[in-house]
């Protein structure tokens, strides 16, 4: 007998009671959806951090003074703003720093004619460009001597440029940051979240001296909010951390056993982080799927034992016209794997329905892979062969004349 | 001397049933009920035998044995050549599959699936293609005057169309042995006898080797040898008419013999 045939017969198997059939498969069908998704989730959460470090490059640490755990030391020194430019000069001095940028932070309202928005103002330095990755859309971005003169240029996130000068060429048009006025020099073309920026669309970018002296009030005149450095590769962000904390500590004059003023955060460590909450949350969901595939599993096999009982004068007809135990073992069998499969199939369209649903919100990106419609399709396959075997053997073990005396 | 065996293998060939000294006995709730107590049967190529004997005289446990579906007790049977005991379940299933054909009382056609598809099955069982065993199907309906209905599910169609359509199922493989346990018993007279006359074309013209179980000997009459059981042993076995002939006479004097006795009283 040819599987062709064995599948003809129970696709019409299936179909002689599709509400029981429909309502077997229920369970089956949870069951591989919720793995696709999990799997897509484990995919959309991994994609996303990955996007996050793309956007705001890759081997970056952020150097933030921290002077709680120090009380002596903020005592001695008399502040409490400890890092300065000098520190990251020194920074970017170091072997192991690809570069290292000083960043001064502050929420402004931004000003062109009429029009009125909020967003913030980051005071930096050129070299924010390359370690970040940032990518000018049109005009140019800070350079050196913007910095070192103080000018009153800016470069704007996409975004906020839209929301400032619609379809207008804002390049060269003057600008107001909190009253007063700055050039528009460079837009930028990046899109995302950045750790440390918030929507890069709605940066804008300062010298950080002209910040230092029109928008931003600091205890002390050469302090900056944060330090962001890069390192030269991927394997040396842990060096660079030791040679950044050992300059600074020489820097700040720290004994050898008073604790750093300043803290070092690893993005890396941040990403592997989130990457590890994601594979928890997929676990968790894997998990409840494998729940629902098991029970659902049960399930086939209860109905495939009520279905070999009631057929079992078909069962009788069949070997007494020929169909060999074998035979009878794969109707059964390949009966149970076609409902498996169907409903494998079924949960796969309901959760790319459902990932659909998800990326139309715009928040998250969920994409069902080929890989998880594999992974769906021979895990269902393989329950359909695990619950369907026992009722399988039990029809191809029954007796003939047993079978044609049922009623 | 090679005349003789050739002839002798001939004659061999000739025998299509042996059953020797066949026991069977029912086992439930661990009282044994024996049914055949050692039946002798033997059955040429060709032959169209009735079966008759009272309710529970064993006639279908004889059937079931016959057919490869159920296994003796103690004894010998040998089908074709072959020795039924020594083989498997699935041997057994293909010695079905290509030696025996079975009609049932109830006719026994799978709901779900056409009447062609039907009759298609034991050739599909065969590991024949599905196109051919579909035309050859086709044929065989035609043989039994159903050509048109093959499309049909079994349950659009009379009791005699349904054990038409079984026949054909049952011939369309080209089994040595047709065996049908009682295949009028759910029919009409009118319908026995077209069902009867069937059977009877079959084994004049395709010399098929019929045997028959029936309670009826004006069905019994179709047939050209008949064996009678009664508690599990052969009571008669010989040419039909004379056995039936028998029967009868047993019969009048019994219902004679009755009144006669309560009369006397
Ligand atoms: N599976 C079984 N288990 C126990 N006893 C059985 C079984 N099958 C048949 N018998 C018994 O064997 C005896 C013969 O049964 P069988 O069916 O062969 O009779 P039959 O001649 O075909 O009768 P009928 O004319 O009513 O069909 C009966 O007494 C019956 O009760
Ligand atoms: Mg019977």
């Amino acid at each position: 007998m040819k599987f062709g045939h064995i599948f003809a017969e129970a696709f019409r198997a299936m179909l002689a009671n599709p509400l029981r059939t429909m309502l077997t498969m229920l369970g089956i069908i949870i069951g591989i959806a919720s793995v696709v998704l999990m799997l897509a989730i484990g995919d959309g959460i991994k994609k996303f951090i990955d996007k996050q470090l793309a956007v705001l490059g890759s081997n970056l640490i952020l150097v933030q003074s921290d002077t709680r755990k120090s009380p002596g030391a903020r005592a001695r020194t008399g502040t409490t703003q400890t890092l300065t430019i000098d520190d990251a000069e020194a920074i970017n001095r170091l072997s192991s720093v690809a570069g290292a940028v000083p960043v001064l932070n502050t929420f402004s309202q931004i000003a062109y004619g009429n029009t009125n928005a909020n967003a913030q103002v980051q005071g930096t330095t050129s070299a924010t460009f390359v370690i970040r990755n940032l990518r000018l859309g049109a005009g140019i971005g800070l350079s050196e001597v913007d910095v070192t003169s103080a000018s009153r240029v800016a470069v704007l996130g996409k975004k906020i440029a839209e929301e400032l000068f619609y379809k207008n060429d804002p390049i060269g048009q003057s600008i107001r940051i909190d009253n007063q006025s700055f050039q528009v020099i460079g837009v930028l073309d990046n899109e995302g979240q950045s750790f440390d920026m918030g929507d890069v669309g709605q940066i804008v970018l300062v010298p950080i001296s002209t910040a230092r002296v029109s928008l931003v009030r600091m205890q002390t005149p050469r302090s900056v909010a944060y330090i962001v450095a890069q390192s030269k590769t991927a394997e040396g962000v842990n060096e660079m951390v030791r040679d950044i904390e050992e300059v600074l500590r020489d820097r700040h004059r720290i004994r050898a056993d008073d604790p750093d003023d300043f803290r070092v955060v690893n993005f890396g460590e941040i990403a592997k982080q989130g990457e590890a909450i994601g594979k928890g949350l997929a676990f968790a969901l894997g998990f409840i799927g494998a729940v629902s595939l098991v029970v659902g599993g049960i399930g086939i096999m209860n109905i495939m034992l009520v279905s070999v009982t009631e057929r079992t004068r078909e069962i009788g007809i069949r070997m007494a016209i020929g169909a060999r135990p074998s035979d009878v073992l794969w109707q059964f069998l390949i009966e149970a794997i076609a409902i498996c499969l169907v409903s494998g199939i079924v949960g796969i369209a309901i959760s790319m329905g459902l990932a659909a649903a998800v990326n139309a919100t715009g928040m998250f990106e969920l994409t069902v892979g080929v890989r998880a419609i594999l992974i769906a399709t021979l895990f269902s396959g393989f329950i359909g062969v695990f619950f369907g075997f026992y009722p399988a053997r039990r029809a191809s073990k029954l007796q003939p004349v047993e079978c044609l005396r049922y009623e | 001397m090679l005349m003789d065996s050739t002839r002798a293998q001939d004659a061999m060939q000739r025998v299509l049933i042996d059953v020797i000294d066949v026991k069977k006995s029912y086992v439930t709730n661990l009282v044994t009920t024996p049914v055949l107590h050692g039946v002798n049967f033997s059955m040429q190529r060709g032959e169209f035998v009735a079966i008759m004997g009272q309710s529970g005289s064993g006639k279908s446990t004889l059937m079931n044995i016959l057919g490869c579906l159920d296994t003796p007790s103690d004894g010998e049977y040998r089908l074709d050549g072959k020795q039924v005991s020594a083989l498997s379940r699935a041997q057994l299933a293909v010695l079905r599959n290509k030696t025996i054909g079975f009609v049932f009382q109830s006719f026994n056609l799978l709901k779900r699936m056409t009447i062609q598809d039907n009759v298609a099955l034991p050739l599909i069982y065969a590991g024949v293609s599905r196109a051919e065993a579909r035309r050859r199907a086709s044929q065989q309906l035609e043989n039994v005057g159903l050509g048109e209905y093959g499309q049909r599910q079994p349950n659009q169609l009379s009791g005699g169309q349904q054990q038409r359509v079984a026949i054909a199922r049952a011939l369309v493989a080209d089994p040595p042995l047709v065996l049908a346990d009682e295949p009028t018993g759910n029919l009409d007279t009118k319908t026995s006898v077209e069902i009867m006359s069937l059977l009877t074309r079959l084994n004049r013209e395709a010399k098929q080797s019929i045997i028959l179980v029936t309670h009826e000997p004006d069905v019994a009459a179709y047939a050209s040898r008949l064996v009678r059981l009664k508690d599990g042993l052969v009571l008669y076995d010989g040419p039909a008419a004379t056995g039936l002939q028998q029967m009868r006479t047993e019969q009048l004097e019994q219902e004679l013999g009755m009144p006669a006795s309560e009369v006397s009283e």
